[in-house]
């Protein structure tokens, strides 16, 4: 039971590493596109609200995924 | 507290040359166009006064780094005074300041290079510039050292051939009258902004473990480089308004470059690109060794992992943590997204001027007996008006500044709560954020699904988005429950 909890927790933690990712670059693409800011109806003055949340919520993702991925010994 | 691994082995004047490079960076070779459309002529008082300010909070960094010449400069002092969340916050922000400010440098060199050769890659340039200074730091100090010295005199040398060449030449259609276009408050927000130029000149007081006899050599380096910067700032400031007139800098991509050219001709414009060139060489040298010994620090006193702190048998210098910071500052050049970097970079310096300011007040208090070599002249009135010099330039700011600010400091406190909260209770707090996010995901998949997201959205689009709200739902619901039903291993 130990070692599917561990794979699960192993594969859960990727994909929150990921999604950390992808949110940290789409933070990038706010900033830098203006393709994606119209896209989107994001006005000049919300861009960096959007980059911050964003931010905040790639780096959220990647320390808990992280979490999951290293601290699987302390299960046993 | 002293550093008994890392080797003794700089100077007055490598000392000195450290101050110097981690300040004159690409910032004056850019800024002095828009700050002298804001004060004129005055910017030439303007120059000084900021140095005077910048002055105040070198004088403690003088005292404190005499005191206590442990690695990390800013965040040992705080360490010292405070200790906990405000010493590892002000380490945290000199650490990533100084990555930052590595990484703008090494892009500002990318840019000058590219004015010569136009076919070369900006990003890439940066990035190898950032490895090949991290391969020199990691070799040892002494080559940190030397290296810094050589590039700040070929560069003290250039200027002051712009320097004493303006001086002396009949040339010029400029006015030193006394002339402040916008007035006061221009003069003020012209302050403010080139404020900046003075930065990094405290890269000094981070690398304290590894100045010989740090009693006489730190207060002495760091004093001569403010004092220095004061005299070259102000008189190339002389020289632009002596050849142009104010209004003719406007809009300048390199004021300095353009002036030059108008008394020295195109060999102006070579030395001044050349200058700018090492300036910003000079800068990621010293940026590099200022955040590896933050870190080294800060892994010290078990802030960082263990890691940092270890020393190359070979070369007795902390590689990890030099490794680790320039792959991120390297990142940070690839992005190429200076503003943001610059903004950063600026507010993490300042914080820490207020946070050296407020252990000097502290440390006196407290420790009264200290061994200090040198005292703050004027004190407690010294530590007060730099405190007070900081916190006017922070409201004078952008405001995304603040923003990206305010965002630093959180991941601070993250960072934080991760070494100091027992792991159980760390992971209970994380497993009920992760049922917070998926909750809100499944809202926000909700209000998708039934359009009443007040966002014009394609059909495609909308779908794409519902699914990826879901998915984020899904997993953090899980990523939760495998947070909170861990068994409890407290230490």
């Amino acid at each position: 039971m130990g070692e599917v909890r561990r794979a699960v927790s192993q594969f859960i933690g990727l994909i929150q590493c990921g999604l950390g990712g992808v949110a940290s670059v789409f933070a990038y693409l706010v900033y830098a596109s203006p393709s994606i800011r119209d896209a989107l109806s994001v006005t000049p003055n919300e861009v960096y609200l959007y980059m911050f949340l964003l931010l905040v919520f790639g780096m959220f993702s990647i320390l808990s995924g992280l979490l999951l991925i290293r601290e699987e010994d302390s299960w046993d | 507290m002293e550093e008994k691994s890392l080797k003794r082995e700089l100077g007055l004047l490598q000392a000195t040359m450290m101050g110097m490079g981690g300040a004159i960076s690409a910032g004056v070779f850019v800024t002095l166009g828009y700050a002298a459309t804001l004060a004129g002529t005055v910017l030439i008082i303007a120059m000084i006064l900021c140095g005077i300010i910048n002055l105040f909070s070198m004088l403690s960094y003088a005292e404190l780094g005499a005191a206590i010449p442990s690695a990390g400069g800013e965040y040992t002092f705080a360490k010292a005074s405070f200790g906990g969340f405000l010493s590892f916050a002000t380490g945290w922000f000199e650490w990533i300041s100084n990555m930052f400010y590595a990484s703008l440098s090494a892009v500002g060199f990318a840019y000058l290079i590219s004015y010569i050769i136009p076919t070369i890659n900006v990003p890439l340039t940066a990035v190898v510039t950032v490895a090949i200074f991290t391969l020199i730091n990691i070799k040892g100090v002494k080559e940190t050292g030397l290296t810094q010295t050589i590039l700040v005199i070929i560069l003290l040398a250039l200027l002051g051939i712009f320097i004493s060449w303006g001086v002396l030449t009949s040339q010029g259609v400029g006015t030193l009258e006394i002339k402040a276009p916008e007035g006061f408050l221009g003069v003020l927000r012209a302050s403010a902004f080139i404020f900046v130029i003075y930065l990094g000149g405290e890269a000094i007081a981070v690398a304290q473990a590894e100045i010989k006899d740090p009693g006489k050599t730190i207060p002495r380096a760091i004093l001569l480089s403010t004092l220095a910067l004061i005299f070259i700032y102000a008189t190339i400031a002389y020289v632009v308004f002596k050849i142009v007139p104010s209004k003719t800098l406007a809009g300048q991509a390199s004021p300095l470059a353009y002036v030059a050219e108008q008394f020295m001709g195109p060999l102006g414009v070579g030395i001044i690109t050349i200058a700018g060139i090492i300036a910003a060489l000079s800068s990621v040298n010293t940026s590099i060794m200022a955040h590896s010994r933050v870190s080294y620090a800060l892994a010290r006193d078990g802030y960082f992992p263990k890691n940092f702190f270890n020393l190359g048998e070979r070369f007795q210098t902390p590689f990890i943590a030099i490794f680790v910071g320039s792959v991120f500052t390297a990142a940070f050049a690839a992005t190429g997204v200076v503003n943001f970097v610059a903004y950063a970079a600026d507010f993490g310096f300042i914080i820490g001027f207020v946070f050296v300011n407020l252990s000097l007040i502290k440390l006196r208090r407290d420790k009264p007996d200290l061994h200090r070599p040198f005292r703050v002249p004027l004190y407690p009135l010294t530590p007060i008006l730099g405190i007070i010099a900081s916190l006017f330039l922070i409201i004078f700011l952008e405001p995304s500044t603040l923003l990206i600010g305010i965002g630093l400091f959180i991941f601070s406190l993250i960072a934080y709560c991760i070494r100091m909260v027992g792991h159980y209770r760390f992971c209970l707090a994380f497993g009920g954020m992760n049922f917070g996010i998926s909750a809100f995901s499944a809202i926000i998949a909700y209000l998708i699904i039934s359009n009443t997201l007040p966002i014009a959205l394609s059909e495609v689009t909308r779908l794409l988005f519902f699914g990826v709200a879901v998915f984020v739902s899904i997993t953090y619901f899980i990523a939760g429950l495998l947070d909170i039903i861990r068994k409890r291993d407290e230490k």
